[in-house]
């Protein structure tokens, strides 16, 4: 995609008012308040006490999410182009895959907190793509001869997607797959054609910044604070978990991988390959956020 | 089979291989097959409690080094309980003790301590894992994986926990890495991939203030899971599932001693989680929070657990 046309979508993507649900989310971060573990360092430290709970956050994020995001756009690509390889052949058999990927992330997902999120926020994000992402009616170009073989070939793909991410939201209806985040999001940013290390770098740009719309409303930290660590530290730390998480695979779309009677040999090069979690105190927080006695979050 | 002489790996490393297969006959079970090699030492108590068998899985000199594994397959066939106990929790050193040669960094490869359990139980039977935790010393690398793969109708608690280190020297969270992997199977299907990893050695990302993994495990120096499968673990499940919903947090002023959560996962079992600020508190919360399995195995047999 031309680089134009991607910052451009970059823009649209990145505006807070989408309706994502990601405003009823706060990743933890209420239920850390309330346990008295987010301000350790002291309640003079707002600031270290966000960059910390960030780094936290996205760092786990982006080895237990990230390669579940990247499957899943590599999944649309795939099948948006046509360039096809088994058993990714159909949009039938695309659909399998992507429930496959759908389930192996909910079994990865193991606190029930977190798992009631991921769902919520991954249709509204398919709802989002079909809602308003969708090329008008008005806007469409007439389909006869007069177009050139490359727009046509570009509408073709945006009906192509489109087919197959209101298909996968059906499947999600109809309570056949979960429809969790990670993977919807894949599916959006392969849909709209963002390259695989942007729609990865976006989605944990997001979930950081998530992270702080829920700490300037939980107090946690007034709103120019955040707009200062939006611009100094996420970045950094985006950057590099991004770029950490790049090399993991969810072993779905490499035959080797995860095998219920996989080499014992191997299984250990699988861990290192595989996702994993990397903070089990975010975990256990996350998994007690239902018990707070007054919360304003879902999670 | 009778222990043999250490048996190296293509790496040179030394691996120790285990079997354990157990059956039951009526009231009365067996082994027909308890097999180990060097550094793992099986040793299987007399039981006097029907249908319930015993193992406790040792190391030779009480720990493990840099390089070592350790692979123990596990057969619980239909109607018997096996519980799987150590004696002390495992430690994890840098390198054998008097040892000057360090472990190296060979590409990715850092000489870490690998254990590997896999299991299979049969509809019916039950594998109980209730070992004491992992401690990894300064500068320690582990990795375990453990899968159970478990026919419809079968039981299983795994327990997998680790602590700070020896904090008596004043090391928290000093070990250079710490990774676990446990997958639950239900009838081949994949129902729970519970995998961590702990990095000791972040890199820096520049200009953000370091952040050791200490940090981010604080205040609590013992972490613990526990997954639950099966009909056996029916009566617990129901009784955490009451207790974890009696709780309600108010805002509170200090981190709580002991933190603990509960939720369900896939193949109706649940994975509980718990955290303490001493292992000692860990160890009695879960003795008394795992009590109902008194009646899976009885009274005796439990006792030897978290001791």
């Amino acid at each position: 995609m031309a680089d134009d046309a991607e910052s451009y979508l970059l823009l649209v993507l990145s505006d807070a008012n989408l309706p994502t649900g990601s405003f009823v989310a706060s990743a933890g971060l209420e239920s850390h308040v309330a346990h008295a573990v987010f301000h350790l360092g002291g309640p003079r430290d707002p600031m270290g006490a966000c960059i910390a709970f960030l780094r936290d956050s996205v760092a786990t994020y982006a080895r237990s999410a990230l390669p579940f995001a990247r499957d899943a756009q590599r999944i649309i690509m795939d099948y948006a182009t046509g360039d096809v390889l088994d058993p990714v052949s159909s949009a039938g058999s695309t659909l399998d895959v992507l429930a496959r990927l759908d389930a192996l992330y909910d079994t990865n997902t193991l606190n029930h907190v977190s798992r009631r999120a991921s769902r919520s926020q991954g249709v509204a994000l398919l709802t989002l793509h079909s809602k308003g992402f969708t090329r008008p009616a008005i806007l469409s170009p007439p389909t006869d001869d007069t177009l050139s073989s490359e727009a046509r070939n570009a509408l073709a793909r945006e009906k192509r997607v489109g087919t197959l991410l209101d298909e996968f939201k059906l499947r999600i209806r109809r309570d056949e797959t979960f429809g969790h985040l990670p993977v919807c999001w894949g599916l959006l940013a392969g849909a709209l054609g963002l390259s695989l290390d942007r729609g990865a770098h976006l989605h944990l740009f997001l979930h950081a910044r998530g992270v702080l719309s829920a700490a300037i409303r939980m107090n946690a930290i007034g709103p120019y604070a955040a707009q200062q660590l939006l611009l100094h530290a996420v970045r950094p730390m985006v950057d590099a978990e991004a770029s950490g998480a790049r090399e993991l695979r969810t072993g779905l779309l490499e035959p080797t991988l995860l095998t219920a009677e996989a080499d014992e040999v191997d299984v250990f090069r699988d861990a290192e390959q595989m996702p994993s979690t990397t903070w089990p105190l975010g975990e256990l927080l996350a998994g007690r956020h239902d018990l707070l006695h007054s919360r304003i979050f879902n999670s | 089979m009778a222990p043999t002489s250490p048996l190296q790996d293509d790496h040179g490393k030394t691996a120790g291989r285990g079997q354990i297969t157990i059956r039951s006959h009526g009231a009365d079970i067996s082994f027909p097959e308890l097999a180990y090699t060097y550094p793992l030492k099986l040793l299987s108590p007399r039981i006097v409690q029907d249908g319930v068998g015993v193992v406790y899985m040792l190391s030779y000199g009480g720990g493990l080094v840099g390089g070592d594994s350790v692979h123990l397959s596990v057969d619980v066939g239909p109607g018997p309980r096996l519980v799987l106990l150590s004696q002390g929790s495992t430690k994890v050193f840098k390198t054998r003790a008097g040892s000057r040669a360090a472990p190296t960094r060979a590409g990715n490869d850092f000489a870490a301590t690998r254990q590997r359990l896999d299991a299979r139980v049969a509809a019916g039977g039950a594998l109980l894992l209730l070992p004491d935790p992992v401690t990894c010393f300064r500068g320690a690398a582990y990795e375990q994986v453990q899968t159970l793969r478990l026919a419809a109708g079968a039981s299983a608690v795994l327990l997998d926990w680790y602590t700070a280190g020896r904090r008596a020297r004043g090391e928290a969270w000093a070990f250079a890495r710490y990774r676990s992997v446990n997958e639950v199977f239900v009838d081949g299907a994949r129902v729970a991939r519970d995998a961590v990893l702990l990095d000791g050695c972040p890199d820096a990302v520049h200009p953000l203030p370091a952040r050791a993994l200490a940090d981010k495990m604080a205040p609590y120096a013992c972490y613990a899971t526990v997954l639950l499968f099966g009909p056996l673990v029916g009566e617990l499940v129901g009784e955490l599932d009451a207790r974890f919903k009696e709780i309600s947090v108010f805002q509170v002023r200090e981190p709580l001693e002991v933190l603990w959560s509960l939720s369900a996962v896939q193949g109706q079992g649940r994975i509980l989680r718990v955290a303490g600020k001493e292992t000692e508190d860990v160890r009695n919360w879960l003795k008394e929070a795992l009590r109902a399995l008194e009646k899976v195995v009885g009274d005796d047999v439990y006792n030897k657990a978290f001791v």
